[in-house]
């Protein structure tokens, strides 16, 4: 069965699961638990031009089926990653999506200026949706101009394919995927976590060094499932979907909601191999449910081929 | 290549209230150092971090004791011998083992006193100076493992916030007098956050060596996430930078964390 997928650009994946970023490192460090070449791509954790050191802990809390974080998006910029990283990504057969973050147009410029000279990044996603930043970041994701503007700037540097990854944390992330588009990006990839708090009884304050969170995991699958749909019915370019996947049968929803692609991050924590289980289950769920390739499944549940 | 693998569990023991010891029937496991952990899977979304309290290669044993204090400690401690446990590991930057020729402190503190046990009876014949171990609790109860350290032949200072064993008060005095008489002592070190605090700038300056090891809400475990990070040194412009415990520790040396960052 083929389970391919030719995403824009000349963009290729062997099989529609990559690792969601800021759930797999910077690549070498699930290398001991997972056959990095099986999987279809690895987005990378976010970076910045210079280090950011992130928020203080507490950092993670679990919650009914879910898992809320505050990181704060700790990297330490794009000259380590470039000089740390690369090498090890370099001996891998995977695409690598370089996930970027900036406070400012100038810094979302910046990196992504210097990693398009970097022949070992296949694409980048330009994250202007995290929760968990007081500047930058999710203000580029809450108004249709300053995304434009930063989509714009990345698109200036590179010719490499660029996917803008929007928030759930805003009334109608299309508004904001469309002005993406219009400014260059080559898909959209959904979603981001959805901001929460997390009480400490004991402490009688917020659970997380951060105050509030990024609410992750299979608690957050219907609403990625919503808003991937209502994307794929509205725009021209491929989605990438993501939030609470664990099995092949949620990949197969994703597909069948619109993405021609998805990411899988927070079950990684709990099972490092999951993400090879469900490459390996996905043809014979594919084949249950009557398709012959992924690309087949994609977007059958949308209203438009519904109604085709 | 790595995995998360089962093992059972061949022994369960109650050690005080809420506390339990899972003895598992792991070779690889029982390989640890001493400070290494592993990372335990749970019903819920993360698995749990857990120091080993003994671990004995030649029988293939390794312990993990731990206290409830949440839904995933919970369900552990309700585990019992012939389950298995899905775990990953060793994980972590263990102990380093002490000089042989350096006298030796050990400071544990309530569930932190497994990790200084495993330390004690892995390397206490390599050590031909002096051995001191002081342990503290909030109350006799809470005292784990003092019977496993006379067992190894020490007599352990043992200290309880209520008096109700040992002397009334906390571990720093018996560890205030050994470095006085010891300065080039190494120490080792597990517990609550303020008393591996005081630890540090009690024991800071000398000669010998200060291990810490440590504790924090953790995400992958292996170094991808930076969820379970704590503030260390070098200080920067905006304060201390953020190391993980689950890679860069959970042993740390003293003069590489900060305790009071804001």
């Amino acid at each position: 069965m083929r389970l391919d997928v030719t995403l824009p650009r000349g963009l290729q994946l062997k099989n529609p699961i990559m690792a969601a970023s800021g759930t797999f490192g910077f690549g070498p460090e699930y290398a001991a638990y997972v056959d990095i070449n099986q999987l279809g791509g690895v987005s990378v954790k976010g970076i910045s031009p210079d280090p950011w050191r992130g928020n203080p802990p507490p950092r993670v809390w679990e919650t009914a089926e879910g898992l809320l974080n505050s990181i704060g998006l700790q990297n330490p910029g794009m000259e380590v990653f470039l000089a740390e990283d690369i090498p090890f990504l370099n001996t891998v057969d995977t695409a690598v999506v370089a996930n970027i973050i900036g406070h400012t147009t100038d810094e979302y410029r910046r990196v992504a200026e210097r990693l398009s000279k970097e022949p070992r990044i296949d694409a980048f996603e330009i994250n202007i949706s995290c929760p968990n930043i007081k500047e930058g970041g999710i203000q580029f994701g809450h108004d249709p101009d300053q995304a434009f503007r930063v989509t714009r700037a990345v698109r200036e540097v590179t010719e490499k394919p660029i996917m803008v990854k929007v928030s759930p944390n805003t009334g109608e992330p299309w508004v904001i995927a469309e002005a993406a588009v219009q400014a260059g990006a080559d898909m959209i990839s959904a979603i981001n976590t959805l901001v929460g708090m997390a009480m400490d009884l004991n402490a009688r304050r917020p659970a997380l060094g951060g105050v509030t969170g990024g609410l992750s995991g299979p608690a957050i699958k219907p609403v990625a499932l919503r808003i991937v749909y209502e994307l794929a019915s509205r725009l021209s370019v491929p989605v990438i979907g993501m939030g609470g996947i664990s099995s092949a049968e949620d990949v197969l929803e994703f597909l069948m909601a619109g993405a021609s692609a998805v990411m899988v991050g927070t079950v990684t924590f709990q099972h490092p191999e999951r993400m090879l289980t469900i490459i390996d289950d996905l043809p014979r769920v594919l084949e249950t449910y009557g398709f012959s390739s992924v690309e087949s499944a994609v977007g059958v549940a949308l209203p438009q081929r519904r109604e085709a | 290549m790595a995995h998360a693998f089962e093992v059972p569990i061949i022994e369960r023991r109650d050690v005080a209230p809420a506390h339990v010891e899972l003895m598992l029937k792991s070779v690889r496991l029982s390989q640890a150092q001493p400070g290494q952990f592993c990372h335990v899977l749970t019903p819920g979304m993360l698995r749990r971090p857990i120091s080993f309290s003994r671990l004995d290669p030649k029988r293939g044993l390794a312990g993990l004791l731990l206290q409830v204090v949440g839904s995933g400690t919970a369900w552990l401690y309700e585990r019992k011998a012939g389950q298995n446990l899905d775990v990953m590991g060793p994980l972590g930057r263990g102990f380093s083992p002490p000089e042989a020729h350096r006298p030796w402190i050990l400071v544990g503190g309530g569930v932190g006193i497994p990790p200084i046990f495993a330390a004690l009876e892995a390397w206490q014949n390599r050590v031909t100076a002096p051995i001191h171990v002081v342990l503290g609790a909030r109350t006799a109860d809470y005292l784990i493992m003092r019977r496993d350290f006379q067992s190894l032949g020490t007599n352990p200072v043992l200290t309880t916030d209520d008096g109700s064993l040992g002397q009334r008060g906390n571990v720093l005095p018996a560890l205030d007098q050994w470095l006085g008489q010891f300065p080039g002592a190494e120490v080792m070190a597990c517990g609550p956050t303020p008393m591996l605090a005081a630890v540090q700038k009690t024991a800071r300056g000398r000669a010998g060596r200060v291990q810490l090891a440590l504790e924090q809400r953790m995400g992958c475990g292996i170094g991808a996430c930076l969820a379970c990070v704590v503030p260390a040194e070098p200080l920067g412009p905006e304060g201390p930078r953020y190391r993980r415990v689950c890679t860069d520790g959970p042993v740390f040396l003293g003069e590489e964390l900060v305790f009071d960052a804001p």
